[in-house]
């Protein structure tokens, strides 16, 4: 048998799978990638983040059109021409893709494709379309994330049954379109396909949406949700479905009361499981958590002396960017650098309408964990920016120490959320107080002053908006 | 496993290949040494940390290494793997080796009393300290907890100056003991004097080495209450016994100086009392006498004091001790000294006798609990049998730890060793008969010519 040599072989190519390729190889590594599909990037790039975010611009583009009325625009009702709107958002794919393909070509990194197998901690078999490959390393990444859950009783083979894999497919837009959950895959898609013309019922289990998020947060999105689904309904379960002719028959419960409903389709949004099965784990002697995750140390060292796994697959908050800091940590790690994925400051996005960001310690948390905070609110209605682009839906609140001042969490709900946490990350990271953000200057009139106002009003000294809070004293300096 | 360059010493993040002792392909045995590395202070060799076959070698002779770098891949065999495997998944920081060198630096931690209250007090549970990343980060490569330190700014947010003072407070703080609370080590130190005010000056920076010894002095003086026990001894009679096996040493290819001499009069002194070989274990409090005699002899190089350990100096013939301490003075010279050499000593000589001067007072090498400092013999009229001769007069200056040693000790100490030193055995300095033999085989090719 002829073994491939390599020092590090990274399974998986998603945002973390690249990522941790690329600095291995950055650092010198012999590297080889591996990845099942014929895409490179993942699920991120190929049935995540990025076809979602091009359809969510869409359904964004349609619902301002929509509301352009108000402004005296009128553009007649919109024609959407489903082919061309996915073939659009396709060639996006395409294009990162190949630019991941083309950044690991100029980084010597071996993309080998076909799934992988470990026979050994040491052994990977790739089943490539030549045949049967095995690479020997001395260091394998894991980083083959995970895909959406189906429960088994929904899992009836039926196409109109879909995950968002197939959602995002975009092979219809189906009239009556039946979401099960509520978080932020759910919300996302329902807002998508909501624009596109299908009446949604959203059914969730828990009595709220989007949960992480602190309910002030969700309020506006539950807002939107009100408006253009046909209804959302919390506290309530899918018991069963079956095909119907050309539909599925729906039986759900809300309060103990049973209903029987047809539906055009059914995404199926209930969470993600991760991608071990299959893999060959068994042969090594990398462990899984209860819930199936592989176990990792805070260097992403696995159970397993010479298998790391990073991104969703390692469990813990299954988002992008998280996978990319764990590849950074667990190439460092590799090569020897003081390094431990530790204090990490996480911001979690929602693309909704609006966009609900948040980082650090969410209220809910707090006083989940019972740590005294002090928090610190500024709506966007009172916000110059937010009016001039119609969008006065909004909240920014800052997390405080009661004693430091620190800022412990950022929260924010509003248009472009996801970009201005970015500044609340910093804010954590750096352990910035509410006076370090009071007195830095944010330009006039933007939407990111919101983070500055939520600071003087903790002061009580925001000139737009009454905090009810006396100043007590001069500003320390 | 990759075999990384592990921590060395307190400071040496760097260091150059000498030596690799190992090829491809080569098995070897855990410890066994695979390179060598020179760094400021010395020639370190990095030991195999398991059994098993060199399956790469990333470095050539003459490299440049970093702590860390991974230097070699090591295929290890069954069983000892996961158990190295497994240590590295416990440990935050990057390797160690397992058996430290004496100078590597404790757990950066300061003492209770140093530790900085957070401004507002107690941090909440799973809230790290308020600092910016690139801060945090550096604190993780120096192994410090940042919890530990204050943060002088808004909200006690800590800033690359205030680690740089926590730094600063450790320092000085490890030069002070901890049953002796010093005010000085939180004192800031005295501003610079501008020398130059009244005339010209240079400057030079201090070299490691010379920080190195810096410390170590402050912290030997600080923490070690030193008395200085002075005799002399005549050594007429060494002397002579010296001249008389000269020739035969001479022929066996070593020079035979006093100290050879000295060495092995030392360690008889020592086995009678023990005391003058033991250790204070401050946090047992417990007296720790070793069985062993590990000697360090002080040596000047040009770059300042070190003291490389002659081992086992009980167990060695008069030969061996002789060829060992020439060979530890001229590695350490040319700082060719591994740090396996210059640690575990249980008692050090300063021998000054070669440069000239008297009696002076030296410190004890910490942990140690002695030292003999030995100056230059002189001739000097002495008083034997009610009549004035004239003598060579050695002076000896035995400083000690008195909160272990008491004086009467000390007495008894030198009194013996004077007596070891003038009524030296001659049977010692006779070359064994296995020690005559073999060299004239070895040195059969020089001869001829």
């Amino acid at each position: 048998m002829k073994y491939i040599e390599t020092e590090i072989v990274v399974i998986g190519s998603g945002p973390g799978g690249y990522a941790a390729a690329f600095y291995a190889a950055d650092h010198g590594k012999k590297v080889i990638l591996v990845e099942k599909d014929l895409e490179l990037g993942g699920v991120c790039l190929n049935r995540g983040c990025i076809p979602s975010k091009a359809l969510l611009h869409a359904a964004h583009l349609l619902n301002e059109v929509r509301h352009s009325k108000e402004m005296g625009i009128s553009f007649g009702e919109a024609k959407i021409d489903l082919d061309k709107l996915r073939s659009w958002k396709d060639s996006i794919l395409r294009k990162l893709s190949q630019g991941v393909r083309s950044m690991g070509k100029m980084r010597g990194v071996e993309v080998m494709h076909g799934r992988g197998y470990l026979e050994d901690s040491r052994t990977l078999r790739v089943e490539t379309t030549e045949g049967q490959k095995f690479v020997r390393f001395q260091k394998a990444i894991l980083a083959v994330g995970s895909e959406p859950a189906m429960p088994k009783a929904f899992d009836l083979g039926n196409k109109r049954i879909m995950t968002s894999t197939e959602a995002l497919e975009l092979e219809d837009v189906p009239a009556r379109l039946l979401i099960v959950g509520g978080g932020y895959i759910g919300m996302e898609l329902g807002t998508v396909y909501a624009a596109l013309g299908s009446k949604i019922v959203l059914v969730e289990a828990l009595p709220n949406i989007l949960a992480g998020a602190d309910p002030d947060l969700v309020r506006p999105v539950m807002k939107f949700a009100l408006a253009h689904f046909e209804e959302v309904r919390l506290s309530s379960k899918v018991l069963k479905m079956e095909t119907y002719l050309k539909q599925i028959k729906v039986i759900s419960e809300t309060a103990g009361q049973k209903r029987e409903e047809l539906y055009d389709r059914v995404l199926v949004s209930v969470g993600r499981k991760p991608n071990c099965d299959e893999l060959g784990l068994k042969n090594t002697k990398v462990a899984l958590d209860e819930k199936g995750f592989v176990k990792v140390d805070v260097h992403q060292q696995t159970s397993d002396p010479a298998i790391l796994a990073i991104g969703d697959v390692a469990g813990g908050v299954m988002l992008a960017h998280k996978a990319v800091k764990e590849a950074r940590v667990a190439v460092e790690y590799l090569c020897g650098e003081a390094t431990a994925f530790e204090d990490i400051v996480m911001p979690a996005v929602v693309f909704t309408q609006p966009e609900v960001a948040w980082c650090g310690l969410t209220e809910a948390e707090a006083k989940a964990k019972g740590i005294e905070v002090k928090v610190a609110r500024f709506p966007w209605a009172a916000l110059g920016r937010a009016l001039t682009i119609n969008k006065p839906d909004g909240l920014t609140k800052l997390i405080l120490d009661p004693d430091t001042e620190r800022v412990l969490g950022v929260g924010i709900v509003g248009s472009g959320a996801g970009d201005i946490i970015s500044e609340g990350v910093l804010a954590v990271e750096m352990g910035a107080t509410a006076k370090d953000i009071a007195e830095s200057i944010h330009p006039h009139p933007t939407l990111s002053e919101t983070l500055m106002e939520t600071a003087e009003v903790f002061y009580g000294i925001s000139a737009n908006s009454m905090s009810g809070r006396k100043i007590e004293r001069q500003p320390q300096t | 496993m990759e075999i990384k360059i592990p921590h060395l010493a307190e400071g040496i993040s760097s260091g150059t290949v000498v030596s690799i002792l190992v090829s491809e392909g080569d098995a070897v045995k855990k410890d066994q040494t695979l390179l060598e590395l020179e760094t400021e202070k010395a020639v370190a060799p990095i030991p195999a940390p398991a059994a098993g076959k060199v399956a790469k070698i990333k470095v050539a002779q003459g490299d440049a290494v970093t702590i860390g770098q991974s230097v070699m891949l090591l295929l290890v065999e069954e069983g000892g793997d996961s158990q190295a495997q497994g240590e590295s998944l416990k440990r935050q920081a990057p390797a160690a080796p397992s058996e430290a060198p004496m100078n590597v630096p404790q757990p950066a931690v300061l003492p209770a009393r140093y530790e900085a209250v957070q401004a507002g007090g107690q941090l909440p549970p799973g809230i790290p300290p308020p600092a910016s990343p690139s801060l945090r980060k550096i604190a993780r490569d120096l192994g410090i907890d940042l919890a530990r330190v204050r943060g002088t700014e808004h909200g006690g947010r800590i800033t690359l100056a205030d680690l740089r003072d926590y730094i600063q407070q450790l320092q000085q703080a490890g030069a002070a003991p901890a049953a002796y609370p010093p005010a000085a080590a939180v004192r800031p130190p005295s501003p610079p004097v501008d020398f130059s005010k009244f005339g010209p000056v240079r400057r030079e920076p201090m070299t490691h080495l010379r920080k190195k010894i810096s410390e170590k002095m402050s912290e030997s003086w600080s923490s070690v209450v030193q008395v200085t026990q002075m005799d002399e001894v005549e050594i007429s009679a060494l002397l002579a016994l010296r001249n008389k096996h000269m020739a035969a040493y001479e022929k066996a290819g070593v020079k035979l100086t006093l100290t050879p001499f000295i060495l092995k009069a030392v360690v008889r002194t020592l086995q009678h009392h023990p005391i003058f070989n033991a250790s204070i274990d401050g946090a047992s409090q417990e007296i720790v006498f070793k069985n062993y005699f590990h000697i360090g002899i002080a040596v000047d190089t040009e770059q300042g004091l070190i003291v490389p350990v002659l081992k086992d100096v009980d167990k060695k013939s008069m030969l061996e001790i002789a060829r060992e301490v020439n060979d530890l003075a001229g590695k350490t010279r040319e700082r060719k000294i591994g740090l396996e050499d210059l640690q575990g000593g249980s008692f050090t000589i300063s021998n000054q006798g070669g440069i000239g001067g008297a009696h002076f007072t030296p410190i004890v090498n910490k942990p140690e609990s002695a030292i003999l400092g030995i100056g230059q013999g002189r001739e000097k009229p002495v008083v034997k049998n009610h009549r004035v001769e004239i003598g060579t007069l050695m002076p000896l200056c035995l400083s000690y730890d008195h909160r272990l040693i008491d004086g009467g000790n000390a007495a008894r100490f030198i009194s013996d060793l004077v007596q070891a030193l003038e009524k030296f055995d001659e049977s010692e300095v006779l070359l064994r008969s296995s020690e005559t033999k073999p060299l004239a085989v070895k040195k059969g090719n020089k001869v001829k010519k």
